[in-house]
């Protein structure tokens, strides 16, 4: 079995950049843009990760079911667009990836310049 | 009784239910895990060709096919024996080759995988007794550990004692971490199956699954910690409102 790569993750791409170009067109808020790949990252992660420890299950208690193949199929394909979204997903929130990565602080927002 | 065990539901509050959910999923995944052993393809795959989907793969024949995804080993592997001695010689030469190089990569996994493997030269091409159900993937220790972990940071931020900043930084810390491993191991794995490398293929099979729970367990923390920029999501996509916390005057009432 041969698994596709550049297919999953060109076309999450191709999405992330639209609606990137979207928000920063103002045609859409910065909101919907975050919320939809957050939506999709949680898709990714229930196929990938929900199908992944089926697998496990599967295999630790010895059931071989007809669709575990496809199973299988989609737990990596699924897995590698959640690699993709993932990045876009440190990209959404890269102040806060910053600050957990490098102990950061935010200024205050009522803070008074001196 | 009933009423009783109605009352007893409403008091307890959501945080608690929510913790109580997280906390019934490795009870959920110790109560479906047995030693019971697979005799075929864990993945249910026919003729799976080198270097095989996962890290089971066994080839004592040597055709280059894992032998628990073939539905007649047996015979095929008397069958073979009974051929001429040339055809026998390399057959051998040729799994004790195989054999070694899953007797390296059972060391590298750190686990008895070795000695699962030394045993698979003298019991033939039978998959149910080769001794590579010996596989442990710690799902219920790290599941444990963690969720322990985090209801005791949970508490120490709710006395106050640790900073919901750095009560999220760890979480977040740990969660990365997870992802890391997963997404690294998971690209390695389809590159290998994809390209037909079979180096190291049951230690990073071994570390994709361990780093997977840490992922998926961390992630369910990950949505308890930012629950309501999650609500706030299927309102902003979908319009989802909860009208728990408003007025009934406030509720748009539907048009007859």
């Amino acid at each position: 079995m041969v698994y596709e790569s550049l297919v999953p993750s060109l076309s999450v791409l191709v999405g992330y950049l639209f609606t990137y170009a979207l928000y920063k067109g103002r045609l859409i808020r910065k909101t919907l843009h975050v919320n939809l790949w957050n939506f999709i990252i949680g898709i990714a992660f229930l196929v990938s990760g929900g199908g992944g420890f089926l697998l496990l299950i599967f295999m630790e208690l010895g059931i071989i079911l007809p669709s575990s193949p496809q199973l299988l199929y989609w737990h990596v394909e699924l897995g590698i667009t959640l690699v993709v979204v993932t990045l876009f997903h440190f990209h959404c929130y890269w102040k806060s990836a910053l600050e957990m990565v490098f102990l950061k602080n935010r200024r205050p927002k009522n803070e008074t310049k001196i | 009784m009933r009423q009783k065990f109605k009352q007893t539901l409403k008091s307890i509050s959501r945080n608690k239910k929510v913790l109580g959910s997280l906390a019934s999923v490795p009870l959920i995944a110790s109560a479906t895990m047995s030693d019971s052993c697979a005799g075929g393809c864990p993945y249910g795959l026919s003729n799976d060709p080198f270097p095989g989907q996962c890290g089971r793969y066994i080839d004592s024949s040597g055709d280059g096919i894992c032998d628990l995804s073939q539905v007649l080993t047996s015979s095929s592997a008397s069958s073979s024996a009974s051929t001429s001695d040339t055809d026998s010689g390399s057959s051998s030469a040729s799994s004790d080759s195989v054999n070694s190089n899953q007797l390296d990569s059972g060391n590298s996994n750190g686990s008895d995988n070795a000695s699962a493997v030394t045993e698979t030269g003298s019991s033939g091409s039978d998959g149910a007794s080769l001794g590579v159900d010996d596989y442990n993937y710690h799902v219920l220790p790290i599941s444990f550990l963690l969720l322990a972990g985090y209801m005791f940071t949970y508490f120490l931020f709710q006395k106050g004692i640790l900073q919901s900043k750095t009560h999220k930084r760890l979480w977040n810390l740990l969660v990365t971490v997870g992802y890391a491993g997963v997404g690294v191991t998971g690209i390695l794995l389809t590159l290998m199956i994809n390209l037909g490398i079979k180096a190291y293929t049951q230690g990073i099979t071994f570390w994709h699954a361990e780093t997977a729970v840490l992922m998926v367990i961390g992630t369910l923390i990950h949505l308890h910690i930012y629950r309501k920029p999650f609500q706030r999501m299927f309102k902003v996509l979908f319009r989802w409102e909860s009208y728990s916390n408003k007025k009934k005057s406030q509720i748009p009432q539907k048009s007859k």
